[in-house]
């Protein structure tokens, strides 16, 4: 997917890589979307309903891509949404408002994971166990496995990226304003990420 | 060129990377409906609790259920009794863990008395815990508990900073305790209960309640006295 450019990319953009409704279906035009938020902000339940159905897939999407998990990503979902409707009014417009909800999801999954993260951490130095992470990797040498292992160990930002972009299709202007960083930065991450994938899977490379 | 084509290969693979399944539409909405309004529901049934207060008369107000009357003075009698069997034990506490490495001839006996501070320590936060999680859902307790819970921090970061703390298992626990005091201790007076279930979810998951039992030995339990 080629990052920025078009027009519309501010707005509603289908991923790439599992392309499931139209973009002409289901794309809230700007107009459309600032009377659905009017309309939200005075208490109108559809169109609350409305709000939800355009974006929960893209909401839930991006949550389970990076959580893995369907419980946590249905926790990080409800709560990207509920977020939304309680600060539905301090939304500028400023940006499309699936990148600001884009933005309250990512921040809400990203800060669920490091919550998990350090509570296994602490578990796992309490009871002394190793993680099976490299033996497994050097047991399965099947590269979705190797992948998905090496994509697990990417730091936080650069998995993010990678996931925002290549998996989910994500444009670095996007990727931008969700992350709040200038797509420059998006653009470093993603190389800094595949650089690190590349290396962790030398040997696939080679071959 | 190499690398290209490794890029190519990666992008067609990582697509199937945690591959989401069908979103849950209809579930989803109604976990968000159902928490939005016990969200809404919360602060206007304490509203409505106090508006009732106001306009009823002086001498009907012993009449109002009087058993969560009865259990709300019982919970803080309760915590009062915990708090005040705490704020008696922790000058020698506090003393002991800041002594402890003045001399020599004390370091020889500090291990002794590092322990039993440690022990005392962590009777009084299992008592304590135990208290808090029994009033989750019974408003009216917060400021006390984020009050005791101050304390008992502070007592955990000087243990944490001392010998006390050599044992891995014990720094591990002193280090659990100290998140889940320090969450106690930021409560609003007023919490959602969203952020009460959040303490004692982390209080569960980390099982901190079960290991402070354990590592308080038999008899020693500040619960004893306070309930």
């Amino acid at each position: 997917m080629v990052s920025g450019g078009s027009p519309d990319a501010t707005i509603w953009r289908p991923c790439v890589s599992e392309v499931r409704f139209s973009r002409t279906t289901y794309a809230p035009e700007p107009v459309e979307e600032r009377e659905l938020i009017s309309r939200v902000l005075a208490g109108d339940p559809s169109a609350e309903r409305a709000l939800y159905d355009a974006h929960v897939d893209r909401v839930f999407r991006l949550a389970y891509r990076m959580a893995g998990d369907m419980d946590k990503a249905q926790d990080y979902t409800q709560e990207t949404f509920i977020r939304a409707f309680s600060r539905l009014q301090t939304f500028r417009g400023d940006a499309a408002l699936s990148t600001w909800l884009g933005s309250i999801a990512i921040s809400v999954t990203l800060n669920g994971l490091r919550k998990v993260r350090r509570r296994n951490e602490r578990e796992v130095g309490l009871d002394d166990f190793t993680p099976a992470g490299p033996t497994r990797q050097e047991a399965d040498p099947d590269l979705k496995t190797r992948l998905n292992q090496a994509i697990d160990g990417l730091p936080e930002g650069y998995r993010a990226v990678f996931i925002m972009h290549d998996v989910e299709g994500y444009t670095h202007e996007e990727i931008g304003a969700t992350l709040g960083v200038h797509p420059g930065t998006s653009k470093a991450q993603l190389f800094r990420a595949r650089a690190r994938l590349r290396e962790t899977l030398a040997d696939f490379a080679k071959d | 060129m190499m690398d290209d084509r490794f890029d190519d290969l990666l992008r067609d693979s990582a697509r199937e990377y945690n591959d989401p399944p069908e979103t849950p539409r209809e579930e989803l909405w109604q976990r968000i409906v159902a928490s939005r309004e016990g969200e809404k529901a919360a602060p206007k049934e304490k509203t409505e609790k106090l508006e009732r207060l106001r306009v009823l008369p002086f001498r009907r107000l012993p009449a109002i259920r009087p058993l969560s009357w009865a259990a709300g003075i019982a919970a803080v009698l309760a915590l009062g009794i915990g708090l005040g069997r705490m704020t008696v034990h922790q000058p020698a506490t506090v003393a002991t863990t800041a002594a402890a490495p003045a001399s020599a001839a004390a370091t020889r006996v500090s291990g002794v008395a590092y322990r039993v501070a440690t022990t005392e320590h962590l009777s009084q936060s299992e008592a304590f815990l135990t208290l808090f999680r029994a009033s989750v859902g019974k408003p009216g307790n917060e400021r006390l508990a984020s009050a005791t819970a101050r304390q008992l921090l502070a007592t955990n970061r000087l243990l944490l900073d001392s010998p006390a703390a050599s044992d891995a298992r014990t720094k591990l626990l002193l280090q659990d305790l100290e998140l889940v005091l320090a969450e106690i201790a930021q409560l609003s007076p007023e919490p959602r209960s969203r952020d009460l279930q959040l303490i004692t979810d982390g209080m569960e998951q980390g099982g901190v309640l079960s290991r402070l039992r354990t590592a308080v030995p038999a008899g020693t339990s500040a619960t004893q006295g306070a309930l």
